[in-house]
């Protein structure tokens, strides 16, 4: 199927100042089904990453509740992620994937997760596509927006 | 500018004004023994500080009558047995070792953070380990220790949550830092169990601004040093630290331009905090601020705001339940005080490179939200 476009360009007359004005519409083929995103759906895409987020959060600081209902047990020693890890600092998302010293193997954050799960919280390992990690990985890759890509960094 | 910015700045120009820095006559050194016993493969108990591989101080001068020394424990953050039995050896090791100090210490303070839940039987677990030191013991508390009944359990165990004594020519103050919190729970309902998960989640949102000394206790301070020389030694010991490091995790006390109003004449003053989990050193204006170890866990160092003066510890390895924790002794002498870091499992607590710290990846993090947005 060819898909064509038909471009309108359509200049005006040069303002005072000398600047060109330029717009370009770009009309899909009139077969085409998809929708320039709407408001709405924004919202709607990041609500679905914040609850996200929220779910991550709340694991992360230890919700027992929560951890039951998803069946993972995070912990058994009284420890949460955010104690060692207030507003999940000391993560370094940005820093993965990278050689990491403690399990001595190239290493992802999910690994990294996983091993603080079983090393400082005892807790037990989850599978890396769950929801409860990708919830926490929500978390930690959020609260770490603004941090600057450093892959492979010690 | 944030409202952090704005906060930094002025105490950067209220607290760090150029030119006073703590007695001139005073020098601050740093430094690193390799004690012999590591040398030779000989420790014997008997030897003094025999089981520290290395010692790390911060060597402050200082004016006392004879030199003496005394230890620092705190933030053990005790759960009952059942639930965690590895703050409780940490505890036992911390006590079994401030009790074979040699010399002897003159008194041991707990800086705060016993309990880790403020329950009966977490602080009544704390007494009983700490029995183990049968030194003199003073405590303050921190806020793991007061807001499941509001401090009912720790006064009953150790009375008055602020105090002050002379030993041996230095006046030592007991603060309190953390039973003024504002009212965040009775609006919202809250059960004392939920009152105290939220004072006990550091990076939370909803106990607020809670460290703080208060004009009441300020005014006892200064009553306290009226009659004290203004370039005697003081040494104060308070759960957060007397400045502002860090107010999202209340690294600081909220009320610090009054408590440097009432310390500014006292030209010899040393606080040693602990609430941070972490090696710190600051000063502001004429005093020294010292931040303490944990015995429980590390905390990683803020993302902003660490004290230029710090020598940063080392990032600890979260394998190793022994790494980045310990506690202090702290031996005063006529010219000077000396903060000797135990970190267990640790030849260096101070990092040697970059590479060493955690501050080394830089991070630019943001508050947490569930507890703004879940039903509270
Ligand atoms: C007892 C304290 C403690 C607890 C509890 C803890 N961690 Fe850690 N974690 C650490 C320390 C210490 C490091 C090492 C940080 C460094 O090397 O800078 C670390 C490293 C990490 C890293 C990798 C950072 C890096 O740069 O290599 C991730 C990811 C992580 N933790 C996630 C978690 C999660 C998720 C949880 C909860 C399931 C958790 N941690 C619980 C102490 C803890
Ligand atoms: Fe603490
Ligand atoms: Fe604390």
């Amino acid at each position: 199927m060819k898909t064509s476009a038909r471009f309108t360009v359509v200049l005006t007359r040069p303002c005072l100042v000398g600047a060109l004005g330029v717009i370009a519409l770009v009309v899909g083929p009139a077969s085409a089904n998809k929708d320039p995103v709407t408001p709405q759906q924004l919202k709607a895409y990041e609500d679905a990453f914040m609850e996200q987020v929220r779910i991550g959060d709340l694991l992360f600081h230890g919700d027992a509740a929560l951890a039951k209902k998803m069946n993972v047990v995070l912990t058994t020693t009284g420890m949460a992620c955010a104690m060692c890890h207030p507003f999940a600092s000391d993560t370094h998302p940005q820093a993965f994937p990278k050689y990491q010293v403690s399990m001595n193997k190239f290493a992802t954050l999910r690994d990294m997760i996983n091993w603080c799960i079983e090393k400082p919280n005892q807790g037990e390992k989850i599978d890396s596509d769950s929801d409860a990690m990708k919830a926490l990985e929500a978390y930690i890759y959020w609260s770490n927006t603004g941090s600057v890509l450093v892959p492979g960094k010690y | 500018m944030s409202e952090l910015d704005r906060e930094r700045r002025e105490l950067a120009t209220v607290l760090q004004r150029p030119g006073v820095r703590p007695d001139p006559l005073l020098r601050i050194t740093r430094r690193t023994f390799v004690h012999r016993s590591c040398l030779t493969g000989a420790a014997t108990v008997a030897q003094t500080f025999a089981w520290w591989p290395l010692l790390n101080t911060i060597d402050v001068a200082y004016a006392a009558e004879e030199p003496f020394k005394f230890a620092w424990v705190s933030d053990t953050h005790l759960y009952p047995k059942s639930v965690n039995t590895r703050f409780v050896e940490k505890v036992q090791r911390a006590a079994r070792e401030v009790q074979a100090m040699n010399p002897p210490a003159d008194f041991m303070i707990f800086g705060g953070d016993l309990a880790q839940l403020g329950r009966a039987n977490e602080l009544e677990l704390g007494v009983e380990l700490l029995n183990e030191v049968k030194i003199r013991k003073v405590f303050i508390p921190g806020e793991h220790d007061w807001y499941y009944d509001m401090g009912a359990k720790w006064k009953q165990l150790f009375d008055k949550p602020n105090w002050t004594f002379d030993h041996k020519g230095v006046r030592f103050i007991g603060l309190d830092t953390v039973t003024r919190g504002p009212d965040y729970w009775t609006v919202r309902k809250m059960s004392p169990e939920e009152r105290m998960d939220h004072m006990a989640t550091l990076d939370g949102s909803v106990a607020g601004p809670w460290a703080g000394v208060g004009r009441d206790q300020l005014d006892w301070v200064q009553k306290t040093l009226a009659d004290w020389d203004k370039a005697r030694p003081v040494v104060i010991f308070s759960h957060n630290p007397l400045y502002e490091y860090y107010p999202p995790w209340n690294f600081w006390v909220r009320d610090w331009r009054e408590v440097n109003e009432v310390l500014k004449p006292y030209t010899n003053v040393t606080n040693i905090h602990g609430h941070v989990h972490q090696v710190l050193y600051n000063e502001i204006g004429t005093m020294r601020s010292i931040g303490m170890l944990a015995t429980s866990w590390p905390w990683p160092y803020a993302p902003e705001g660490v004290p230029k003066l710090t020598k940063p510890m080392i990032r600890a390895d979260p394998g190793d339940f022994y790494d980045g924790v310990g506690w202090e002794t702290l031996s005063m002498n006529k010219d000077r005080i000396e903060t000797q870091y135990v970190m267990w499992g640790r030849k260096e607590v101070f990092v040697q490179s970059p590479p060493d710290s955690s501050l080394s990846q830089p991070e630019i993090l943001r508050p947490r939200i569930a507890d703004q947005i879940w039903p509270y």
